[in-house]
């Protein structure tokens, strides 16, 4: 079977591909951030939201930030690894198009049949609404989620036959052998190909529990009488779903790997501890979801103490890797800032702090206090928002950035950083107040706090709005030109 | 391929087809709700893949033709299959001698032949896509097996219906297990597929 055979011609270049994927997901995060906000300003109560409908719109910003995480980051990945190795572009949009059918499935579950379980869908809550919603309503989440799934499958399963038409075993193009010593790192895949693997790797994993757990869950909302084991089907959600959302960090980690050598005029170094970092972060990604699970007393210990020091260790070894590495690359290099080399630092940077509450957060002692406290949000927001989503910026506006003119893209930026610190901060001390996630309604005492992050996040919205539409502005133009170099 | 090749697979094909066919090992084979399952079934779809290898350089034009990527070929296998897993069918093949034989030609001529004739006509993509689909869903009746409050199958045990629950989920895992590997290690290239596609590492657009 050849290649020739199989790919299916596209019509669309795979620049303006990279693109549509780019706009979409330009589009959502902006309207998901409103929903963000539409949350902090009904729990700040300076607007009125019914307690159902706050559930709604809580699960509808999860699901779509989580999946337009996902679909930027592979617009991020794709660019780059198709440097190296062949893809298909058809295959590409297939994604494209599968994401929005999906997106259209579970949006009419939330907003017309009023799904609100979380983006979670946590067995078997989908099927005891209360009656506030159908079990088609739920149902129509589920398939959602799977059609998602199925795109994502086959664009993983696509990058996949190209790094092994290549590299012949994903062992190699993650560089195992230069790991341990076992051959000359100048011969080491290059670092979107090290990165894309892991993704794969993990993502494909994922996505197979995720579909198992799916099903099940869709034969429990129609035959109720099928009950699964809701801590096997907790495990298998988590996993899904934490590997799904960490794979997001290592798609868009790529951008800092090809982005800030362009503008530092120096080579992203990759020795055996860049792929050591690799090797063993792949392991620790698929493990470590059993921290979402040290409140339940009935998983056996041993996987509550493995769950706990994974998470100290798990996105350690590539978080520490690629810090170290972007500030070596940035120092002394002479580097002219620009919006497009700052948005990607600033990515580094967010994702490394971010991580340092997270981290304090899988460890039992603190968890038995901050569980379920706005802690939690405060952390993932701080490497979602002002991390991941600030590199796949970086990467709208490093394609989208001839001209010099960066005054208007430094205003967006500045406001989105700082919207956005205010914003995590007054999740993080509410949090240390133990004031609860997930509330619909919160007491006058934490009032001060919601305000805090509102402002944070209309500024911060304010700020990406800019910078999206920037990008929009120059997006013609970038379906023809050529990468910056 | 010569005749002798071709013959000797049609008779291992017959071969193995009367044997299982035979009844105090067919009645064997189907005491056991897992063995029924994973090894007489799978058994007789090999009967039919050695048909698809005897008989492969002799398929009709048209079908080689109309069996687009192996997509027509693969959704009949996948429909013959889906049919054999339903409980109630099971509990047919049981009762009623006549529904077995449905079974015992279904089985061969449209899933193991059609899937001997269709795969190798289906792109690496999507030969991965029906395996990535394939083990978690089998996994995922085995959990539902588990799951279900009462009996499946009027013919087999709450406890045979456990066991098979398990075994298919053991399955599921073997065979996740082993493609990782194949994959993580890396195999042979086959066809050529490898030194093509590196000779034009941007073309698959
Ligand atoms: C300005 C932008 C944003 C705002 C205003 C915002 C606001 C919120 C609020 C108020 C919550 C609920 C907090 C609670 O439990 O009390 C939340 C949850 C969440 N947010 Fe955001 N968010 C923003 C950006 C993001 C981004 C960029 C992502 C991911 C890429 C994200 C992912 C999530 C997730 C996964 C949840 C958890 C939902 C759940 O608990 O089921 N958010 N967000």
């Amino acid at each position: 079977m050849t290649m020739a055979a199989t790919a299916t011609r596209s019509a669309i270049s795979p620049r303006a591909a990279v693109l549509a994927y780019l706009a979409v997901s330009g589009i959502v995060l902006l309207l998901m951030m409103l929903l963000g906000l539409t949350m902090r300003l009904a729990q700040a109560q300076w607007i009125n939201v019914q307690p159902d409908f706050f559930y709604v719109v809580m699960t509808m910003h999860g699901a779509g930030m989580v999946g337009i995480a996902g679909l930027s980051g592979a617009a991020v990945m794709w660019h780059f690894v198709r440097r190296h190795v062949p893809v298909s572009t058809a295959i590409f949009l297939t994604n494209l198009v599968f994401f929005l059918i999906g997106a259209v499935l579970i949006l009419g579950a939330g907003f017309i049949g009023g799904f609100g379980a979380g983006w979670t869908f946590l067995f078997p809550l989908p099927a005891h609404s209360g009656s506030l919603w159908s079990p088609n309503a739920a149902a129509s989440y589920l398939v959602g989620l799977m059609v998602i799934g199925v795109g994502f499958l086959l664009l993983h399963l696509d990058i996949a036959r190209g790094i092994l038409s290549v590299y012949g075993g994903l062992g190699a193009a993650l560089g195992v052998k230069q790991a341990f010593g076992l051959a000359p790192e100048k011969d080491g895949p290059p670092p979107a190909v090290t990165a894309s693997t892991m993704v794969l790797i993990v993502n494909i994993l994922g996505i197979l529990f995720g579909a198992a757990v799916l099903v099940v869950s869709l034969v429990n909302l129609y035959v109720p009488s099928f009950t699964f084991s809701a801590l096997v089907a907790k495990n298998m959600i988590y996993f899904f779903g934490h590997v799904f959302i960490n794979a997001t960090i290592y798609m868009a980690v790529i951008a800092v790997y090809e982005i800030l050598p362009v503008y530092t005029h120096r080579k992203w170094k990759t020795n055996w501890a860049f792929y050591l970092a690799w090797v063993l972060s792949t392991v620790f990604v698929l493990t470590v979801y059993t921290h979402h699970l040290l409140m339940d007393f009935a998983m056996p210990t041993w996987a509550l103490v493995a769950g706990q020091l994974i998470s100290w260790l798990s996105g350690l070894p590539v978080l520490l890797v690629t810090a170290f590495g972007t500030l070596t690359i940035v120092y002394r290099s002479g580097l002219k800032w620009n919006p497009a080399a700052a948005l990607v630092f600033l990515g580094v940077a967010g994702w490394s702090i971010g991580v340092i509450p997270a981290i304090a957060d899988g460890t039992i002692a603190v968890n038995s206090v901050m569980h379920n406290t706005q802690w939690v949000p405060g952390h993932f927001h701080t490497y979602l928002l002002l991390g991941m989503i600030a590199m796949v910026i970086g990467f709208m506006t490093y394609l989208t950035n001839p001209q010099p003119r960066y005054g208007f893209a430094w205003l967006g930026f500045w406001l989105y950083l700082g919207g956005g610190i205010i914003f995590v901060l007054a999740f993080l001390l509410a949090g240390s107040e133990s004031v609860p996630r997930r509330y619909a309604v919160h007491v006058a005492k934490w009032l001060p706090y919601d305000r805090m992050g509102s402002v944070g996040a209309a500024l911060a919205i304010t700020g990406v709005l800019i910078l999206v539409a920037r990008f929009f502005a120059g997006m013609r133009a970038a379906a023809y030109a050529e990468d910056p170099t | 391929m010569n005749t002798r090749f071709m013959s000797s697979r049609l008779v291992a094909a017959t071969g193995l087809w009367a044997i299982l066919w035979f009844a105090p090992l067919r009645l064997a084979l189907e005491r056991d709700m897992a063995v029924h399952m994973i090894v007489q079934l799978p058994l007789l779809a090999c009967v039919g893949y050695l048909l698809a290898v005897a008989l492969r350089r002799h398929e009709p034009h048209w079908i080689a033709q109309g069996d687009w990527l192996g997509i027509p070929g693969l959704l009949l296998v996948i429909f013959a299959t889906s049919f054999w897993m339903l409980p109630r069918m099971l509990d047919a093949a049981l009762a009623d001698p006549l529904i077995d034989l449905v079974k015992f030609l279904s089985l061969p001529l449209l899933v193991g032949l059609p899937l001997g004739l269709s795969w190798r006509r289906m792109p690496l993509l999507g030969r991965a896509f029906v395996w990535a689909n394939f083990i978690p869903k089998l996994g995922a009746i085995g959990g539902l097996y588990l799951a279900a409050p009462t009996r499946l199958c009027a013919y087999y045990r709450l406890d045979q219906q456990a066991v098979a629950g398990w075994a298919l989920i053991a399955v599921a895992v073997a065979l996740g297990a082993t493609w990782f590997v194949v994959v993580f290690v890396g195999w042979p290239a086959a066809d050529g597929e490898a030194a093509q596609t590196c000779r034009a590492p941007q073309e698959a657009a």
